[in-house]
């Protein structure tokens, strides 16, 4: 490994890891970085500040921050506190049933609007759910990290549901319809066999007293709590009108006219926020996400810093060169991505791995690696409550919520009562994906 | 004796919060009723009435006969009847709906967003649909003026006194009693209280210009 590689390998792991132990600086730090970086890629004439800027996949910061202002859309429309309502009607206040539903919900949800916005909806809702059926801290922990899984699932399924994904976008590795019709199936089946094996195995509804009284006293309230709460047709009618323009367009406008998947995403939010007047200008003065904008630009400087060292071609060459058949290799490369992916956090792993898969891919089939690699960071993402986009959010909003059993115990989720579904969660993706790399490369 | 599911207190405490305690409490008993009948109102009233003295005292209502909650606002609308504002203090969320419903067009509506419980206020908003606006006791006197009332919800007068939100007793103080054209109290539950009227303080009733009764 020359100096460069090192030096820049160094300031992106130690501002990666210090990000990951310090969330509440984590633009301090990976700004910083990133920073560091330039000056060191310029000191060590590996790259200049400009050809690091330049070199920024600005097309998927684009994709981000348009899709973030359609979502926010949405939001205002009231359509996601409405349908949480629905899912609890059709629950019946049954804890199973409000666990799947609530699962699966999400699962759809994210696939269309990013992770945190889902969970930032969703999630008060479930939490006032809780207060009301009297559960006790087993079945919150299996049931809020399942959601949270979905959360990751869901976004792994559509090309348009989470960063990683977007990324494969963005950068034309793989078109649109391309990814959707193999990434959902994939997602789809990690869902399943996931919620088979808690609903079966584990069982957090187990300890649960399900009173009929209960279960009135739940829908009664919930009703009441909703009563006159109606979607807004005039925001969401433009938000779903321009979100079905885009998707149609990212299918059927090939990438050759020039019409790309940014610019899709850009005149499709632009389209919908015209139609809503006064509010389409507040949402973009106040709800473009600075800080996820900020960390990813900061991020992908660090990235493109180390890559123009060449260490990301010295890593894909050593794994190509391993004593292994080729089919071995990429596994050995889905598995690492899932475990750096737990230790590092989606955005950073799927940056950096995408450098090495798209070497892999001249070797296997594109969509194998991609759909692979965009599985396992899924894995990984659900192994620890820190790496998943949304733990830390959901982790706060469940210790505000001020959660008690019926004993009058305090219920807390954080890493620990994460960890069991975690790991159960990560073995099971990673075997999803695992299964569609062999599956696709033969 | 009716077994009653475990942790309604946590349970009562959501509902209270965003829909009030009179409305909560009705709500629970009229549920609990349906499900276990009076027999299940008693056990929720030595469970739950304690703790919280105005489901206490409509669980003690309903045992005396009482099915329904009056929230007709009637003689309240004549009162507001060409105020420009109404700042409600306090909220009972079905007699608040109702009296959204009426209130002239002209009339704005505020809500003080404070409460002794967790409240999601954005939720509770979102069922007037933009006909009630935010406000708190940093801001609710720039709704002050001649034609603005002061309104709240009161709990079992009795004699001279009644009991309301810690939070009226904040917002009316002499200061601001003068920059408001009046002063109404509407009283949701017509019964005494039977145990120490905890979440609540007491007033005198005289210090209301006007108190309606439910």
């Amino acid at each position: 490994m020359s100096a460069p590689e090192a030096l820049l390998a160094f300031i992106l792991l130690a501002s990666l890891l210090l990000q990951a132990a310090l969330p509440s600086r984590r633009l301090v730090v990976v700004t910083t970085g990133a920073a560091l970086a330039a000056l060191a890629s310029a000191l060590l004439g590996t790259a200049t500040a400009p050809q690091l800027l330049a070199d920024v996949p600005w097309d998927v910061i684009v994709i981000l921050v348009s899709l973030g202002l359609l979502t926010q859309l949405f939001v205002e429309s009231r359509v996601f506190g409405v349908l949480a309502v629905w899912a609890t009607r059709w629950s019946q206040a049954q804890p199973r049933r409000v666990l799947v539903l609530f699962a699966v919900g999400m699962y759809v949800v994210s696939g269309l609007v990013n992770n945190l916005t889902a969970l930032l909806l969703v999630l008060p809702i479930l939490l006032i759910l809780f207060k009301l059926l009297g559960v006790r801290q087993r079945y919150v922990s299996w049931t809020l990290a399942l959601v949270l899984v979905a959360c990751n699932l869901g976004g792994a399924a559509t090309p348009i549901g989470d960063f990683p994904a977007i990324l494969l976008l963005g950068r034309g590795a793989m078109s649109f319809e391309m990814y959707l019709v193999r990434a959902l199936p994939t997602t789809l089946v990690a869902l399943i066999v996931l919620l088979v094996l808690v609903m079966m195995g584990v069982r957090p509804e187990r300890q649960l007293q399900q009173h009929p009284i209960s279960a009135r006293l739940t829908l009664a309230t919930m009703g009441a709590l909703y009563r006159n709460v109606r979607v807004e047709k005039g925001k969401l009618l433009p938000a779903a009108g321009w979100l079905g323009v885009m998707l149609i367009a990212w299918v059927v406008v090939p990438l050759e006219s020039g019409v790309t998947a940014d610019l899709v995403a850009w005149l499709g939010a632009a389209g919908a926020l015209v139609m809503v007047g006064t509010l389409g200008e507040r949402i973009i003065r106040a709800h473009v996400d600075v800080e996820a904008t900020f960390f990813l630009l900061s991020l992908f400087v660090m990235v493109g810093a180390v890559k123009r060292s060449g260490l990301f071609t010295h890593v894909a060459s050593w794994l190509q060169g391993l004593p292994i058949p080729p089919l071995a290799q990429l596994c050995v490369f889905l598995v690492a991505a899932g475990l750096l992916t737990g230790l590092f956090s989606a955005g950073p792993s799927m940056a950096a791995l995408l450098e090495v898969a798209e070497r892999l891919a001249v070797q296997h089939p594109p969509e194998a690696v991609y759909v692979g690699l965009a599985l396992s960071v899924c894995a990984g993402s659900s192994l620890f409550l820190t790496a998943a986009t949304a733990g830390p959010l959901a982790q706060a909003l469940t210790e505000r919520a001020d959660l008690r059993d019926p004993d009058g115990a305090v219920i807390r989720f954080g890493f620990l009562e994460f960890l069991p579904a975690g790991l159960m969660s990560f073995c099971v993706i990673q075997c999803v994906a695992l299964a569609w790399g062999t599956w696709a490369s033969l | 004796m009716t077994a009653l599911p475990e942790g309604l207190e946590q349970s009562f405490t959501v509902a209270a919060g965003e829909l009030g305690m009179a409305c909560a409490a009705w709500l629970f008993v009229e549920n609990v009723a349906r499900e276990a009948g009076d027999a299940g109102v008693g056990a929720l009233r030595d469970a739950l009435g304690r703790p919280f003295p105005v489901l206490d005292a409509v669980a003690a209502q309903w045992l005396a006969g009482a099915r329904a909650l009056n929230t007709d606002p009637s003689r309240l609308l004549a009162a507001v009847e060409g105020s420009a504002g109404l700042v409600v203090v306090g909220l009972e969320a079905f007699f608040l709906d109702v009296l959204v419903a009426r209130l002239p067009p002209d009339t704005r509506c505020a809500l003080l967003c404070h409460s002794p419980f967790d409240v999601d206020w954005e939720r509770v908003l979102s069922n007037y649909g933009g006909r009630v606006e935010p406000v708190n006791l940093e801001s609710f006197q720039a709704w002050a003026g001649p034609r603005s009332v002061l309104l709240t919800f009161a709990y079992g007068v009795g004699g001279h006194s009644a009991n309301v939100l810690p939070a009226w007793v904040r917002a009316t103080g002499e200061d601001v009693r003068t920059q408001f054209r009046a002063l109404m109290a509407w009283d949701v539950l017509p019964a005494p209280m039977f145990v120490y009227p905890r979440w609540l303080v007491e007033v005198d009733a005289a210090s209301f210009t006007h108190l309606f009764q439910a």
